[in-house]
């Protein structure tokens, strides 16, 4: 009697699960306007506030506190030194965006299949759950850290068309070119077992993203001390914070891991 | 109306190759799980044969999902163990989970994929290479009549559709074991009809089915053994078996008009018989050897002046069977 069954590769694994994922993730419209909408909201923000700056100059005792805060553009002319300060702390914001699109895609990824009971049947493959795991992550990063790229060239270019040389001096510093490659896929990531954790205990949607919007504390956090000078992020802070990503995502990845077992997923989720 | 399957009929496959000169593939030694204080399968042990359809019946609660999960090692047994197909459970699970196809009790399809997307999502992850994969689909889409609605959203699918889907990815990788929870429960009787002969094609194949069912007059039709369950084996044998056990062998003689007391005395006198009354219009007569005795019955009538109208066998339904089963091992 023939048995057709065999190993799948991990590669053919991830990539499978991947395409189905993405598939249904584009047809579910409130998934794709939940994870368009934060992105979208910060880049009209920052191209608006970039351009705005031009219009209105600011007050003479304004721009002495700009040139205290930030010496980069001490010296220029208004106008080009409230653009290149506006447009570098919205890049802190475009760090908000790795942190909530791929935790929605996460948790819908889970809770989802939860609803529709769809983890039954995927568990009874001979697929591990830990390549299931890998997938489900990878499947929810790779869109995040896709869009965040995106609307960071979407910025870089409006900011060359509308903002002046200290504005475009200010996105590509080589600390935030560095800050999109590095940074962003370690937050998404973070994110996104973050997300797999949190719904491999909840049931309903927005508890999980209420629980999971803690997330973006610490980035706001850094964004007010970076504003208020509290925080430097010179090139050892920077270094620092990515090495602190870099264990907080082993972390959390092998604590949804503990969480992601077959007869837990079978026998305890309601 | 929905394309039918080219499959032997029941007494065909009835007639297949006899359980005792098959193989084991499938046998459980002291199969036990607990979630926490709650014994969900006490020492279960159980072997079924190669290409039977057995049986799995238990009222609700009993256990049978959860031995069905332990069985395709889905979850993990608090002791005992089980072999299938020369796996062991707990050693060779990812093997063992290959070997298998498991219908779930909801069919858990991916709404927004269309059928042959979520045959073809599965036959991947079953590792069943793209030429291979693609054929299957297509026969299996083909068998449950769901071939020309293969570019439809699931989503758009009935309740039946839907099982007839959950059917065919199950037995997508042509499984050597099947485990079906509940397969036609909510389906229309022609959608019902599908699936049985589906269980039936599989055992002309060769091929095992594991058969969770409350449907009684389904596992009468199609189960070779029967397993009355609850947290435990109660009892395993083959429906006619039981019947026999439980009923004896009960002969219905229609006597014309209406029969009198008279003839079942002269039944009474008759030798082999160990019961006989009276019930709607008809005698009713248990006897050990039916095929001797009942000409006997039928002469021993006539000469006592009884217009006999019909002779045939009453058997006593699944249904009596279970219930009786129950009862008796009800505290």
């Amino acid at each position: 009697m023939t048995v057709l069954a065999g190993r799948a590769s991990r590669q053919t694994i991830v990539g499978t699960v991947c395409v189905r994922e993405w598939r249904e993730a584009i047809g579910n419209k409130l998934l794709v306007g939940m994870t368009l909408f934060p992105p979208l909201i910060i880049l009209v923000s920052g191209i608006f506030a970039v351009a705005a700056a031009s219009l209105y100059p600011p007050s003479e005792r304004d721009l002495r506190a700009i040139y205290a805060a930030a010496p980069a553009v001490a010296g220029l002319d208004p106008k080009e030194a409230v653009q290149g300060l506006i447009a570098q702390y919205f890049l802190i914001l475009f760090m908000l965006i790795p942190t909530v699109v791929p935790l929605t895609i996460a948790i819908y990824s889970v809770i989802g299949e939860k609803a529709a009971r769809t983890l039954e049947p995927l568990l009874a493959t001979p697929v591990g759950v830990g390549e299931l795991l890998l997938a489900k992550s990878i499947a929810s990063t790779v869109p995040a850290v896709l869009v965040t790229w995106f609307a960071y060239g979407i910025y870089l270019f409006s900011v060359t068309v509308v903002g002046s040389q200290a504005a475009v001096n200010a996105v590509t510093a080589p600390r935030w070119i560095l800050a999109m490659i590095v940074m962003v896929p370690l937050l998404t990531a973070l994110s996104v077992n973050l997300g797999i954790l949190i719904s491999t205990r909840v049931n309903d949607v927005r508890v999980a993203q209420q629980i999971g919007g803690l997330v973006v504390i610490p980035v706001v956090a850094l964004g007010i001390f970076q504003v208020t000078g509290r925080v430097v992020l010179d090139n050892e802070s920077f270094f620092n914070m990515a090495i602190t990503l870099v264990a907080l995502d082993l972390l959390v990845f092998f604590a949804a891991r503990l969480a992601f077992q077959r007869e837990n997923i079978l026998s305890r989720w309601r | 109306m929905m394309s039918r399957l080219r499959t032997p009929t029941a007494s065909r496959a009835r007639s297949g190759p006899r359980l005792d000169d098959v193989g084991v593939v499938l046998r459980t030694d002291g199969l036990t799980k607990r979630f926490g204080r709650v014994l969900a399968v006490d020492r279960l042990d159980i072997e079924v044969r190669e290409g039977e359809v057995f049986g799995f019946l238990g009222p609700n609660g009993a256990g049978k999902t959860t031995t069905l999960r332990l069985l395709c090692a889905l979850v993990a047994p608090t002791s005992g163990t089980a072999e299938l197909a020369g796996l062991r459970l707990g050693r060779d699970d990812a093997r063992i989970r290959g070997m298998v196809g498991i219908l779930t009790e909801h069919p858990g399809l991916y709404e927004r994929l269309t059928a042959a997307e979520n045959l073809r999502f599965f036959a991947a992850l079953y590792g069943l290479d793209t030429a291979t994969a693609s054929a299957q689909v297509e026969r299996f889409l083909r068998l449950m009549g769901l071939w020309e609605q293969r570019g439809d959203a699931v989503a758009t699918f009935s309740r039946g559709m839907k099982q007839k889907m959950a059917i065919a990815r199950a037995a997508l990788h042509e499984p050597r074991i099947m485990f079906l929870d509940e397969p036609t429960t909510g389906l229309d009787p022609d959608a019902a009809r599908t699936v049985r002969e589906f269980i039936l094609a599989l055992r002309a194949e060769g091929r095992t089915v594991f058969l969770c069912t409350h449907n009684l007059d389904e596992a009468d039709r199609l189960c070779d053994r029967i397993a009355f369950f609850k947290r435990r084996v109660i009892r395993i044998a083959a429906p006619d078996e039981l019947r026999a056990e439980l009923y004896g062998r009960t002969t219905e003689i229609r006597v014309m008009p209406a029969p009198l007391p008279v003839h079942l005395e002269r039944v009474l006198g008759t030798p082999g018989v160990s019961e006989a009354w009276l019930e709607n219009g008809s005698i009713l007569v248990r006897t050990a050897d039916p095929l001797h005795t009942n000409p006997a019955l039928v002469r021993t009538l006539v000469e006592g002046g009884a217009e006999v109208a019909f002779v045939s066998e009453r058997r006593a339904s699944l249904e009596d069977v279970y219930l009786r089963i129950v009862e008796e091992t009800t505290p």
